[in-house]
Formats: structure tokens, sequence, C-alpha cells
């Protein structure tokens, strides 16, 4: 059994420093000089990232404010996305999210660029710890969905653009693409989807599902757990009335 | 001994820019303290890291309490931290039952964190502003699974992501290995998630497919 440490006392091996430096918010709003849509925009981004009770009702009122706007929105947020350097992933991420939760077909084009567009080269020397290939296709699976949300919506367009995704050389795009078509495609859309996965040899695609947690093999915890003397109450999610230091 | 730097957004979608508010009570920022394994480890979690200033959501010691938040309290019972329920309830006591001994250090820029038995791991600047905050908890169930005595014991399928052929992934999603747990995390949290955004869920979503997808030597077959 470990034992837990004690005191905060000095150490005498080397540690590390750090410094930070702040910035207001990721984007340039070069190509919009709306200040007031340029608001709306980062409080929406902002509010992605809430949390207690009423985190869900503060990001959607957010974005019910840009919905009045969406095509403008739509233009500056794909401005946005394409002046983000490479590298600022979760940035370039919550653009795309943003585009699904906007639903509005002018985002079509853009979608189906992102989706298109071919993976950069793995950037991390220990991608096992952190993939920057991974993080680009967690974007390009977010367009994935927006546009299975907008062919949903009757967008027929969005159909033409999903049977691309399932041909991208990534395969967790293809595979969101295959079942986007299957949950929303037109039967002739799922029939050209069928007859390129055979042309493929990739049927298999077909047989993963998407499944409700509830419904898999769960984890057994505690067979392995080595350490029993941790356990102590947590206090509430929710401090009311307590004064925060 | 490195010193490193990092220019961090004040507010983006990471899930930083509002958990600040609420972690910042001494009741919470005790329990995470002594139950998450830093505590002994002021030296390492000084110097910028943020132990001096740990409501400060730009730095690295608030980021890590974030996570410890969504741990704690992403389940709506999440007093019930049984076995017998849901990783989302208990994946809370895994951390705090595996890992005593947790360092922050800068890193080579890519490194998340590295687990080295015993109950120590270190995170490395990525874990604080590469991942998102259920990102961060999937890392700590990670590590915690391999403190836990689980090894990874099969090589990445051709086109994975973290690396095609190398060792490092799981055999199956049954061998309930550090990446079926990190993904199961997730997937918890995308379904059942509680004081949270359907943004952040999806995002989990997004990121528990990419484990399914590309750290199994056999595709378990289904997804998010």
């Amino acid at each position: 059994m470990k034992s837990r440490q004690g005191t905060d006392t000095p150490i005498s091996g080397a540690v590390d420093t750090v410094k930070t430096k702040v910035i207001e918010h990721p984007f340039s709003f070069r190509a919009s000089t709306d200040a007031e849509l340029n608001k709306l925009i980062v409080a929406a981004v902002n509010h992605m990232g809430g949390t207690g009770e009423g985190a869900e009702d503060a990001y959607q009122q957010s974005l019910r404010a840009l919905r009045g706007r969406a095509e403008d929105a739509v233009k500056v947020v794909v401005a946005e996305y394409a002046a983000l350097p490479e590298d600022q992933y979760l940035d370039r991420w919550s653009l795309v999210e943003l585009l699904s939760a906007l639903r509005h077909r002018s985002a079509l084009d853009a979608l189906g660029r992102i989706v298109a567009s071919e993976i950069p080269p793995e950037r991390s020397k220990d991608p096992h710890s952190f993939s920057t290939a991974g993080e680009e296709v967690m974007i390009r699976t977010t367009a994935v969905d927006a546009l299975g949300r907008l062919r949903a919506a009757g967008v027929a367009e969005a159909g033409r653009l999903l049977l691309r995704g399932a041909e991208h050389s990534n395969f967790s795009v293809r595979r969101a693409s295959v079942q986007a078509i299957m949950e929303s495609g037109s039967p002739d859309e799922q029939k050209a989807l069928r007859e390129l996965l055979d042309r493929r040899q990739e049927t298999r695609l077909l047989e993963i599902k998407r499944r409700d947690v509830r419904e898999v093999p769960q984890a057994i915890g505690g067979r392995f757990v080595v350490n029993q003397d941790r356990k102590n109450e947590a206090p509430p999610p929710e401090l009311k009335g307590r004064d925060p230091i | 001994m490195a010193s490193c730097t990092y220019t961090v957004p004040d507010k983006n979608a990471s899930g930083d820019n509002f958990y600040g508010g609420v972690i910042c009570n001494q009741v919470y920022i005790d329990y995470f303290w002594n139950t998450y394994g830093f505590s002994g480890n002021k030296a390492y979690w000084d110097d910028g890291w943020g132990w001096d200033d740990c409501c400060n959501t730009n730095k690295a010691l608030a980021r890590a309490f974030n996570a410890c938040y969504l741990l704690t309290y992403s389940a709506s019972d999440y007093s019930n931290d049984s076995w017998s329920s849901p990783i989302l309830n208990w994946g809370r006591r895994l951390v705090r039952e595996n890992i005593d001994d947790l360092r922050c250090k800068c890193g080579d820029g890519s490194a998340i964190a590295t687990s080295f038995g015993g109950g120590l791991v270190e995170v490395y600047l990525g874990f604080f502003y590469s991942k998102d905050v259920p990102g961060r908890a999937e890392t700590l169930i990670h590590e915690s699974r391999h403190q836990d005595g689980k090894p990874h014991n099969a090589n990445f399928p051709a086109g994975s992501v973290f690396g095609a052929g190398k060792s490092g992934a799981d055999s199956t999603w049954d061998y309930e290995g550090a990446w079926m747990y990190g993904a199961l995390y997730l997937w918890w949290f995308f379904a059942a998630g509680a004081r949270t955004t359907t943004a952040l869920r999806n995002r989990a979503r997004q990121r528990g497919n990419l484990v399914i997808d590309n750290a199994f030597a056999t595709h378990p077959g289904f997804n998010i």
C-alpha cells in the first residue's frame, strides 16, 4: 500500500519553472469590423467551456444571440478558422463546433472543405501522448457531424459532401461519414455509399455502429486497485453562500 | 531544471474559463490538494505553476484543479463512487486511490503525462494547455489505470494517429486497459455528464471516438 506524502517541505531535486503570457482571445477578426458580431462569437466560444448548473443555458443563450445573424456569423467564423495558426487545435475545433451548432446552410462549402482537407503530418514527437494528427481528425469528424445535421435538416448538398468524406484517407473521417450517411442520407445516397464501399472493399465500415454507452461492455472498477485508504467525502459541487478566496 | 513559456488565450473553449469561478474556494482547493496527489509537492507546483495563484485558470495548478472538479462532480449522483456504478462515478476514486504523487514539469513540448509507478505521475505543459478539461480528466484516468497494474499489450493498428505499428495500444476493448478506461470515461461524460455544456460533451465524444478508432489493435466494432 502506498503512503501519502505528508508535508510540503522543499525538495533537493531540480524543479521546472514556467511563465505564461495571456492574450484576450485567440481570434484576429481581421476580416470583420463588426465589433458586436465579433463579441457574440467570442461569447459563444467562451460559453462552450462553461460549467455549473447554468452552463448549458448560458451556452444556448449565446447561440440564440448568434442565430439571429447566422449568415453573417458563418462568414466571420469561416474567415477566423482560416486565419488561425495550424497548432491552435482547440480553437480551430471550437469554430467548427460553432458552425455545427448554428446549423446554417451557408456553412456547407466551408464544412465540405474542412472534411475533404488532408491531415497534415504528425508534429508531435510523442503521438501516443499527444497526437496533432488526432487533433486534426477531431476537427474533421466534428465537421462531418455538422454536415450530417444539415443533411438531416434536408440540405441535399450535404449528402454529396458526406459521400466525398467516405473516401477520405483517414479511417475516422471515413467511419464518421459512413455513419452520417446511413443515419441521415437519402436511399439513393445510401445506395451510392454501399457501391462505393464495395469498390473500396471497405464494407466493414457499415458494421461499426454507434451505441449507447449503457449497451457496451463496462469497466469493472476496483479489481486491481492497491490503495484503499483515500476515501474522503467531497464537498458539494456548488458552495452557495460561501465566500471565495 | 527547465524553464518553459506558454501563451494562453484568457478565455476559450477549453473548459477553463468558467471552472475558475467555481474552484476558487478554499474548501475545494483543500479537497483537491489533499485527495489527488498534490500534497507534498508544493515545490513542483510553485515557480509559475500556480501554487500561489491557484484560482487563476491561466496557470497550470488551477487547470489541474479543473480536471479534478470534473472528475469529482460530473456524475449527477457524484457522492456514489461505488465500483458497481458507471466509471463516471468511480473515475475519481480510481484516480485518488492510484495517484498520490502528481508533479508538473515542462516536458518536451509533446508529451502530456508519464506514469512511473508507485503512485508517481508527471504531467507536462501539454496537459494544461493542449488538452481541454475532459481530456485532462481522461489523462488522469488513463495514467491511473497504469498505476493500477495494467500496461499496454499491443501495437497500434495500421493508420493509427498514435503511431501505427508501434507499441502502446491495447489489444481489445475487453482487455480493459488504460485506453478503454479513458474512452469509456469520455463516453459516459458525453452521455450523462452533469454541470457542463453540449459543446464540451461533444468534444468528449470526438476524443472518445478518436481513442476507439486508433488505440485498439482490434477495433471494438462500436463507437460513440
